[in-house]
């Protein structure tokens, strides 16, 4: 069937798979899965959860789209405008989304179900909030088991965010290499010595390692119970609720707004230009480049708008995540991404997980005060910024900092200036081989311009 | 309904079983303790109006 293509993350589990058809992202279930599928749908549970906006709304369409022998039947899930992934998450977005999980699983077991997985690639954020989205992870419940998914659990949430509260450094990225979780002798060797007295520590990690260490234990499947089940959750919502982010007082760009040397005259007169600008440009889904704390995003996430705020610093992001989630702001989608380094397509046959750059589809894109960072910060000459922002960008408001700047000043400070044709006659010359100037404006007190520029 | 035990494609892990129900049963025991601490602390302080927390979890 030509119209139908397989999602490529979803080949793991027999119970059913994602693929695309007519324009929307589809999930068969197999008929393997009927019993599972029909409890969640008549117990009460799928009625529970999407009340309280924990999984996935979705409808239920009675064809057979794949022609597959397997199907049971198709479900049409409410369509996600962005995917994102757990590496390009901050602390309280990954927390968040790991005490979903545990709702979600304590919820299930009043429902005589449990969750048979638990990845954060089970979770989106949607309208604001993660969301559950796997309608196949549920599976029937038998208290005389444990966990299934409680290793996946500890190695795909609690580990990188024992790491980050611990050792205080961005952590949650080494799940793009540990795609399927950071291994539990990994996170033992890895955390410091001062954790040990921390009894989730203790048990999670350590004994958790001794455990898989020991080869003569066998996998003994003494009598578990639903309250012991619900012990543990307990215990593992305490530890989520106790974790920090420990993101330093001040980074590098944490306070750029506000100790910004060009003062508050420049940001409003840059805030009226990107206004004046956007109001002549027809747009929906928005993607903030270098989006700072969200000063930027915030102003053009206005109701109907999606707003993709990308940065490289987790704290700005974890604070625009904060910010977003006090206000119930519904439309900002905040990311952690180094655009000299953005998330790269892995897993099985690098298709598993897309790239960062191919998950972007946005109608305009703003770069602001980020070139000067590209080009002098990260030595990515114009000659190829102009060409890579052609790729994915139809609109695109970019300001240039030229070297006169007091930003650039400093960058310059520390070595040489090897940049010769950074400046602006350079930086039209090569954005204007692949855009049309549709507006361009000094602002107020500084040297730096402002471009509204249009793919050709 | 029969559990369908094809469905459970999520490798469990070497121990992933046992360390649960240690886990649980050091919960278990701790829980026991902090209320027994707890019994012992309103029956020296004679106060009717200290209960025991109802979290049964101990604190992190």
């Amino acid at each position: 069937m030509s119209s139908v293509s397989r999602h490529p993350a979803s080949f793991k589990d027999p119970a059913g798979y994602v693929f695309e058809a007519r324009g929307s992202v589809l999930r068969q279930v197999n008929k393997v899965y009927a019993g599972q599928y029909q409890l969640l749908m008549q117990s009460g549970l799928y009625t529970r959860l999407t009340t309280e906006k924990k999984l996935l709304l979705h409808s239920e369409l009675s064809e057979n789209i794949t022609g597959d022998e397997e199907w049971y039947t198709t479900l049409l899930p409410e369509q996600l405008s962005f995917i994102s992934y757990p590496y390009e998450w901050s602390f309280d977005e990954l927390k968040d989304a790991a005490l979903l999980t545990l709702s979600v699983l304590r919820t299930s077991i009043e429902y005589g179900m449990i969750l048979k997985d638990a990845t954060p690639f089970n979770i989106q954020f949607h309208k604001g909030r993660p969301v559950f989205i796997d309608t196949l992870s549920f599976d029937l419940y038998n208290p005389a088991e444990p966990w299934v998914a409680y290793r996946q659990f500890c190695e795909t949430f609690l580990f990188p965010l024992y790491l980050e509260h611990y050792l205080k450094i961005d952590c949650i990225k080494l799940l793009s290499t540990y795609l399927t979780g950071i291994p539990v002798e990994v996170t033992a060797k890895m955390l410091p010595t001062k954790s040990k007295w921390s009894l989730g520590v203790r048990l999670h990690v350590m004994l958790q390692n001794n455990i898989k260490n020991n080869k003569t234990s066998s996998q003994s499947k003494a009598v578990f119970s639903k309250q012991k089940l619900l012990n543990v959750v307990s215990h593992l919502e305490s530890i989520f609720q106790s974790l920090t982010a420990g993101y330093p007082a001040v980074t590098t760009w944490s306070n750029y707004y506000e100790e910004t040397i060009l003062g508050k005259e420049y940001l409003l007169h840059k805030e009226a230009l990107v206004k004046k600008i956007c109001s002549a440009l027809s747009y929906r889904t928005i993607v903030d480049l270098g989006a700072n704390d969200g000063y930027f995003t915030r102003l053009l996430a206005e109701k109907d708008k999606l707003v993709i705020a990308a940065d490289i610093d987790s704290r700005c992001i974890n604070t625009l995540y904060q910010y977003t989630k006090e206000h119930s702001l519904s439309n900002i989608i905040a990311l952690i991404a180094d655009l000299s380094n953005p998330a790269p397509a892995v897993g099985f046959n690098n298709t598993e997980r897309s790239s960062f750059q191919a998950r972007l589809k946005p109608d305009l894109v703003l770069a602001l005060a980020l070139v000067h960072h590209l080009v002098i910060g990260k030595n990515i000459p114009l000659a190829l910024l102009a060409p890579y922002f052609a790729s994915f960008a139809p609109q695109l408001i970019i300001e240039f900092v030229p070297k006169e700047d007091e930003k650039v000043k400093q960058l310059l400070s520390t070595r040489k200036d090897i940049f010769s044709d950074y400046h602006e006659t350079a930086f039209e010359h090569y954005f204007l081989q692949h855009f049309t100037i549709q507006a361009k404006e000094i602002i107020t007190g500084t040297s730096r311009i402002l471009y509204c520029l249009v793919r050709k | 309904m029969i559990l369908n035990t094809i469905l459970l494609y999520v490798d469990p892990g070497s121990g992933s079983y046992l360390i649960q129900v240690i886990i649980a049963a050091i919960l278990g025991a701790l829980f026991y303790i902090k209320n027994l601490w707890w019994q012992i602390k309103a029956f020296f302080t004679r106060s009717k109006k200290e209960e025991p927390p109802k979290n049964n979890t101990p604190d992190e």
